[in-house]
């Protein structure tokens, strides 16, 4: 099982609603970020393209909840762990805040908290996916961008659920493995799928 | 990423003690300098319980160790053996000491003692190996924490031997080997840092909504902003400085004056410390984006 999100790229329209909603439902420390919504651009349409040829892209990034997260491996006390449901957990009551975790991430998503002394970051909102509801990014994304599901159980995405009881397969355009991207990759495989059809992937894969 | 002191002391601390630790053991296998053996096995342990303390101040909640602690995947648990294995072979090196008629200890203790020393240096810099952060994902990054060893090992055993007035252990050219090995492991370091950059994941030109001016890193900046502390700090004053003293000691045959060896010794304790802080200044992730 590898719960996860497939974000299409083409219908996030960089109102960070979710980055909003995230701060809201997990309480978030002023100064620490659980998702960030990034803007990529603007760049070349093409070699050699100037204004007004320019394209641009938001990317939402968060905890991309590894298949093999180096977090885990470096984590002395296991409070940092793959749950069941594939998702990277921190059992706070374990923590010892050495903040290897942070420097192991290849994404920077990890945060200290200063008042508990402890290392938090993105969840998927564990506290409602275990009662079968959307992570909060999800559920609040008003261009109906990112969507939830099991990639174990489904690598079409076809089934992954968003906002308004839709599904991606009856909701977002058509896409090729093409149009598929992950972040970076240095052996930790992110679980996190984006969809970005007609532009550029900047960046390594 | 912000310099974390209590590791930079921690690191830098623990390379000296092994190399106090080893060149010992180097003397012991050699049958020379034995006034000194019972002084520098007492000097590379306080040097490790005090690295060893520095590295607490990092914990956030260093009581839950108590609880779970020891996930052998762990850095910090392969360390924490490591240092456990060192201090059990200090325990031994302490007792053959006592015991033994002529002021040193079996030849198979020493050899044993140097890998041993050798080994910790390389746990406690691989648990930094990590390839999340390309300027620290590279064994150019373990070499030069060795290479920290032999430069500070001898040069504290040239103080005590002068102290001690024991001319019998060469310590000159074991500084000048040292000190030299220092200067190689540093310069390959540094270098090794500039195909770091090359690592690093490009998303263009990428902004924070957040802060919509400023751009997310710039690793080509802060690399040149840290080139003066690296080449000036950590290669020229850290490694070639006591090399030159060393050589320059080494013509009066002898062992090195208290002065010179402290200078140096305080040079190459001062360069460890700050290739540790180019480290961590140049240790960015590889997709920087928070």
């Amino acid at each position: 099982m590898q719960n996860t999100l497939v974000i299409d790229l083409n219908r996030c329209v960089g109102c960070m609603g979710c980055n909003a909603a995230c701060k809201m439902t997990n309480g978030v420390p002023i100064g620490n970020f659980w998702n960030k919504v990034l803007r990529i651009g603007p760049t070349p349409m093409y070699e050699g393209a100037e204004f007004p040829d320019v394209e641009w892209y938001y990317l939402p990034v968060q905890c991309q909840h590894c298949a093999d997260p180096e977090c885990v491996k470096v984590c002395p006390t296991q409070a940092s762990h793959k749950a069941e449901d594939g998702t990277v957990q921190i059992n706070k009551l374990k923590c010892i805040g050495c903040q290897f975790c942070v420097m192991a991430c290849p994404y920077g998503v990890r945060y200290l908290n200063a008042e508990e002394r402890v290392v938090e970051k993105c969840t998927l909102c564990e506290q409602q996916i275990t009662q079968g509801e959307l992570p909060q990014c999800v559920s609040q994304c008003v261009g109906l961008a990112k969507w939830f599901g099991d990639l174990d159980e489904d690598p079409s995405m076809k089934s992954f659920r968003g906002g308004y009881n839709t599904t991606l397969g009856e909701t977002v355009r058509d896409f090729t493995d093409a149009d598929v991207h992950t972040l970076v990759d240095v052996g930790n495989h992110p679980s996190f799928r984006y969809i970005l059809r007609g532009k550029q992937w900047r960046g390594k894969e | 990423m912000q310099p974390q002191w209590p590791l930079i002391i921690f690191t830098a601390l623990i390379a000296w003690s092994m190399g106090i630790f080893a060149t010992q053991a180097v003397l012991s296998l050699l049958g020379k300098g034995k006034k000194i053996q019972m002084p520098s096995l007492l000097c590379s342990f306080v040097v490790m319980v005090i690295g060893g303390v520095a590295v607490f101040f990092h914990l956030q909640h260093w009581e839950r160790i108590f609880n779970g602690f020891g996930h052998i995947t762990s850095g910090i648990t392969q360390e924490l053996i490591a240092l456990v294995v060192v201090f059990v072979f200090m325990v031994v090196y302490f007792i053959m000491l006592r015991r033994s008629e002529d002021g040193f200890i079996a030849k198979w203790l020493s050899v044993a003692v140097i890998v041993v020393a050798a080994t910790t240096d390389v746990v406690v810099a691989h648990s930094y190996m990590m390839p999340s952060r390309p300027a620290w994902d590279t064994f150019a990054w373990i070499l030069a924490v060795v290479g920290n060893s032999c430069a500070a090992g001898p040069l504290a055993i040239a103080i005590i031997s002068a102290l001690k007035s024991d001319n019998s252990a060469s310590l000159g050219l074991i500084s000048v080997v040292g000190t030299g090995v220092n200067v190689a492991t540093t310069v390959v370091y540094g270098l090794s840092l500039n195909g770091a950059i090359a690592q690093f994941d490009s998303l263009d030109y990428y902004f924070d909504p957040t802060v919509p001016t400023q751009k997310m890193v710039d690793v080509a900046a802060t690399s040149a902003s840290q080139s003066g502390l690296l080449w000036a700090g950590a290669v020229l004053v850290g490694a070639v400085l006591p090399l030159v003293m060393a050589v320059l000691a080494r013509k009066t045959k002898g062992t090195p004056s208290v002065i010179v060896s402290t200078i140096s010794l305080v040079a190459v304790l001062a360069g460890a410390v700050i290739l540790r802080v180019v480290f961590y200044n140049m240790g960015f992730t590889v997709l920087t984006a928070f």
